[in-house]
C-alpha cells in the first residue's frame, strides 16, 4: 500500500490526488499532498506510475506498512522504478520494450 | 439524500456514460462519433480506474480469417458450459479488429506487424487508458473524475434519464440529465484488493436492478487468481512456469493442468496449509527471464519491491477473489445492441454479463478485453441512437432519483450501521474457498441467511457525515446486494457448469443449458433464459489448432 510521499522530492503538482482511483490522497494548499486514507489504497501502483517527480512509493504489501524509509528506498533504487518499467520515465518509451520482447520471443519462444 | 438534492453541478447530454475503464471510454467515443453529446462520470479517474488500467489484459486483434478466429471462439466454449454465442463472438472480434488498432494511431505509434498467430501484442493497460483519455478530451467529451454515480434518474414512464452522484473531493453533487445512459462501471470483487478491482463494488448492478433491470450469470462469480500472499498482484499467466511446494519444501504436483493453474486444485491445497511457488520450470535462460519481465512489469513489481527473485526463490501464495471482474455475471443484455430490460439503459464491459462471449468461464487474458471494446462500441452507438429518437423533449422530462438502500434510511434507526463490519461480514461469506469455490445447498443457504441479515441492517440509517462515508455506505449496499444475487443464482443452478461448482451436483445437467436471470431487492427471483443458439460442435481440426 501507499507508503510515503517524499518530503524532498514532491513538487506539489497534486497529480496523485487527481489520478488515485480510490481517492487516498488529500491536497493541502501550499504543501505536499497527504496520505489521508491509506486503508483505501488498493495497491495498484498507478500513483507511482503517474508521479512526475518519482516522489511516491507504494509497497507490494497490501495490508501493512513496509517500514521502509526514504533512505532505504534510495538505496534499493525503488523510487520511480515501476514508472521506468512502464516506459513512462523521462526519455523512456512504452513501445521500446515491445520491440525487445519481439526479439526475445524469436530467440526463446513465448507461450502467448 | 440531502447531499444529492443540493444544488451542485447540473449538466445535460444526449448520452451519459458511467465508468472509467476501456468499455466506458469506447462507449463515449462511439456515442460521440454517432453524433451525440457525451458526459462520462467515473468514481475514480478515467485512466487509472478499474481492473484493466492496473493489470493489463492482452487481446487478439485478428483479421477476418476463420483459421485465426475460430480457435479463439472455441478455446473456452466447452469450459464455459456452451453458454457463449458464436454470433456474438463474430461481432466482437470484428469490432476489435476494426477499433483496437486506432489506439496505436491515437497514441502516435506505428501499428505493429502481425505475428505468426495473426495477432499483435497490446500496449500496457495504463498506456492504453492514457491514450483513450487523451482522445476523449481532444473530442470535447466532458469527463467528471472522482465523481461516483450513486443513483439513476428515471422519468414518469420508468425510462432511465441520467444519473446523479457526488464529486467526492469537493463534496458537491452532480446531476446529468441524459437521453440515455450506459453503465460501464465494472463488476464486483468485494474489495478483495485484487489488482485494480477495488473501484468495482457492484454499483452498476444495484443501480440497474433499482430501476427494474435484471442480471445474468451471477452464479459465475467465483473467479480467483493466485497472488503473492499479502500482495494485490493477481497476474496469473506466469504460473505456467510454476512449481508448487509445501512448507517443508516438498513439491506439490497436480496444481497446474494442461499448462494452466487449476484454481480449485490450488484452493484445495490452501485449505490444507500454506503453498509456495517458484517460477523454475523452463525459465533457466536469461533471455526468457528478460522477456517475462518486459511483458508484465506489474507482475514483477510485487517481487522487486519486496526483494524477492521469483525465479530463484520460493514465495507464499494466496488466491484473491476477482468476483465478476474476471468471472462473468452482470447486468443482463436483453437485445443485440447491449440494451438492458430497461428503456434508455445500456450496459457494457464488466458491468454487463459477459456470458455472451465467455459463457460461465473466465474471460481473463483476452476475451474480457474483446468484450470491453466490443460491448463499449455497441452500447455507445445504440445509446446515441436512442437519445436521438427521444428528440429535444427528453431534457424536459420529470425525473426522480431511483436509489434507495445505502443512500437513505429505508427504515430509520437511531444508530447508523457500521459499514466496515458489514464489509467484513460480506467478505467472510464470499472470500472463503470452501464457501465460494466449492458450493453446496447447505453452504449457500447458510451464507444467504447471513447476507439477508446484512441486507436488513443496511435498510437502517446510513452514516453520511462526510462525502467519503456517504459514498461508502452506498458501496456497501452494492457489495451486499451482489453477494446475495450471486449466491441466490448459485443456489438455483443445481448443476456444475463453468466456474460454478456444486459439490452436491457435480455433473453438468444438459437441461440447464440456459442463462439464469436474477433480480429483486428485498425478494430475490431467478428465471431461466434460453441461449439463442444451438450448441456448435467443436470441429476436430479446430480442437487441434487450439492445442497447438
Amino acid at each position: 500500500m501507499i507508503e510515503l510521499v517524499s518530503e524532498s522530492r514532491c513538487i506539489q503538482c497534486d497529480k496523485c490526488v487527481k489520478v488515485c482511483p480510490t481517492n487516498v490522497f488529500d491536497a493541502v494548499p501550499g504543501n505536499n499532498p497527504v496520505i489521508a486514507r491509506a486503508e483505501d489504497c488498493q495497491t495498484c501502483f498507478l500513483c507511482e506510475a503517474y508521479c512526475p517527480a518519482d516522489a511516491l512509493y507504494v509497497d507490494a504489501r497490501a495490508y501493512e506498512h513496509s517500514g521502509l524509509s526514504e533512505d532505504d528506498l534510495l538505496e534499493r533504487n525503488l523510487f520511480g522504478a515501476y514508472r521506468k518499467n512502464l516506459g513512462w520515465a523521462k526519455g523512456g518509451n512504452p513501445i521500446d520494450s515491445l520491440k525487445r520482447i519481439q526479439e526475445l520471443r524469436e530467440l526463446v519462444g513465448s507461450p502467448f | 439524500m440531502s447531499r444529492l438534492n443540493s444544488a451542485g453541478l447540473v449538466l445535460e447530454a444526449d448520452v451519459l456514460v458511467v465508468g472509467g475503464g476501456p468499455a466506458a471510454a469506447w462507449a463515449a467515443i462511439a456515442a460521440q462519433e454517432r453524433g451525440a453529446t457525451v458526459v462520462v462520470a467515473d468514481k475514480g479517474y478515467l485512466g487509472t480506474s478499474g481492473a484493466y488500467a492496473a493489470s493489463t489484459s492482452g487481446h487478439k486483434v485478428l483479421p477476418p480469417i476463420s483459421l485465426l478466429r475460430d480457435p479463439v471462439k472455441f478455446e473456452r466454449y466447452a469450459l464455459g458450459g456452451y453458454l457463449a454465442q458464436h454470433k456474438w463472438w463474430d461481432r466482437l472480434l470484428e469490432i476489435t479488429y476494426d477499433r483496437a488498432p486506432r489506439i496505436w494511431e491515437w497514441g502516435g505509434y506505428e501499428i505493429p506487424a502481425f505475428d505468426r498467430s495473426g495477432s499483435y501484442r497490446g500496449l500496457q493497460g495504463s498506456e492504453t487508458m492514457r491514450i483513450l483519455r487523451k482522445v476523449l478530451l481532444q473530442r470535447g467529451i466532458k469527463i467528471l473524475d472522482q465523481s461516483p454515480a450513486l443513483e439513476l434518474l428515471v422519468d414518469e414512464e420508468g425510462t432511465v434519464a441520467g444519473a446523479r452522484g457526488l464529486q467526492r473531493q469537493t463534496d458537491t453533487s452532480w446531476t446529468v440529465r441524459a437521453g440515455s445512459t450506459v453503465l460501464a462501471n465494472g463488476g464486483v470483487a468485494w474489495l478483495s484488493k485484487a489488482l485494480g478491482c477495488n473501484t468495482n463494488t457492484g454499483d452498476g448492478a444495484l443501480m440497474a436492478v433499482e430501476v427494474g433491470g435484471e442480471l445474468s450469470g451471477m452464479e459465475f462469480s467465483a473467479h480467483y487468481s493466485p497472488a503473492p500472499k499479502h500482495s494485490s498482484v493477481t497476474k496469473s499467466a506466469y504460473y505456467l512456469y510454476a512449481s508448487y511446494y509445501d512448507k517443508e519444501g516438498n513439491k506439490i504436483e497436480g496444481l497446474n493442468r494442461n499448462g494452466h493453474r487449476s484454481t480449485s486444485a490450488i484452493a484445495k491445497e490452501l485449505l490444507k496449509g500454506p503453498v509456495f511457488v517458484q517460477l523454475d520450470k523452463g525459465t533457466e535462460k536469461p533471455e526468457t527471464r528478460e522477456m517475462l519481465r518486459l511483458m508484465q512489469p506489474n507482475f514483477f513489481a510485487a517481487f522487486d519491491k519486496t526483494g524477492i527473485d521469483p525465479f530463484e526463490q520460493k514465495w507464499e501464495i494466496t488466491l484473491l477473489l476477482e468476483g465478476t471482474v474476471r468471472g462473468t455475471g452482470g447486468i443482463r443484455i436483453a437485445d443485440d445492441e447491449c440494451g438492458t430490460t430497461v428503456r434508455g439503459l445500456y450496459a457494457a464491459g464488466d458491468a454487463a454479463s459477459r456470458e455472451l462471449n465467455c459463457g460461465g468461464f473466465t474471460g481473463g487474458a483476452g476475451p474480457n478485453m474483446t468484450w470491453a471494446i466490443g460491448s463499449g462500441n455497441i452500447a455507445g452507438r445504440a445509446a446515441a441512437d436512442f437519445a436521438r429518437s427521444l428528440g429535444r423533449s427528453s431534457s424536459r422530462r420529470n425525473v426522480r432519483g431511483a436509489g434507495s438502500v445505502g443512500l437513505e434510511a429505508v427504515r430509520p434507526t437511531e444508530q447508523t450501521w457500521d459499514a466496515a463490519s458489514i464489509v467484513r461480514g460480506v467478505q467472510d461469506e464470499v472470500f472463503p474457498y470452501d464457501k465460494n469455490i466449492f458450493r453446496s445447498e447447505k453452504t449457500l443457504l447458510e451464507s444467504l441467511a447471513k447476507l439477508e441479515e446484512f441486507w436488513k441492517t443496511i435498510q437502517g440509517t446510513p452514516l453520511q457525515d462526510t462525502a467519503q462515508h456517504f459514498i461508502r455506505s452506498r458501496e456497501v449496499a452494492g457489495l451486499v446486494a451482489t453477494a446475495r444475487w450471486s449466491y441466490y443464482a448459485g443456489l438455483q443452478r443445481t448443476e456444475t457448469r463453468g466456474m460454478h461448482k456444486r459439490l452436491d451436483f457435480p455433473q453438468t445437467d444438459p437441461s440447464q443449458r440456459h442463462y439464469l436471470a436474477v433480480g429483486g431487492l428485498d425478494k430475490l427471483w431467478t428465471r431461466p433464459v434460453p441461449v439463442a443458439e444451438e450448441v456448435v460442435e467443436v470441429p476436430e481440426e479446430k480442437a487441434k489448432l487450439q492445442l497447438a
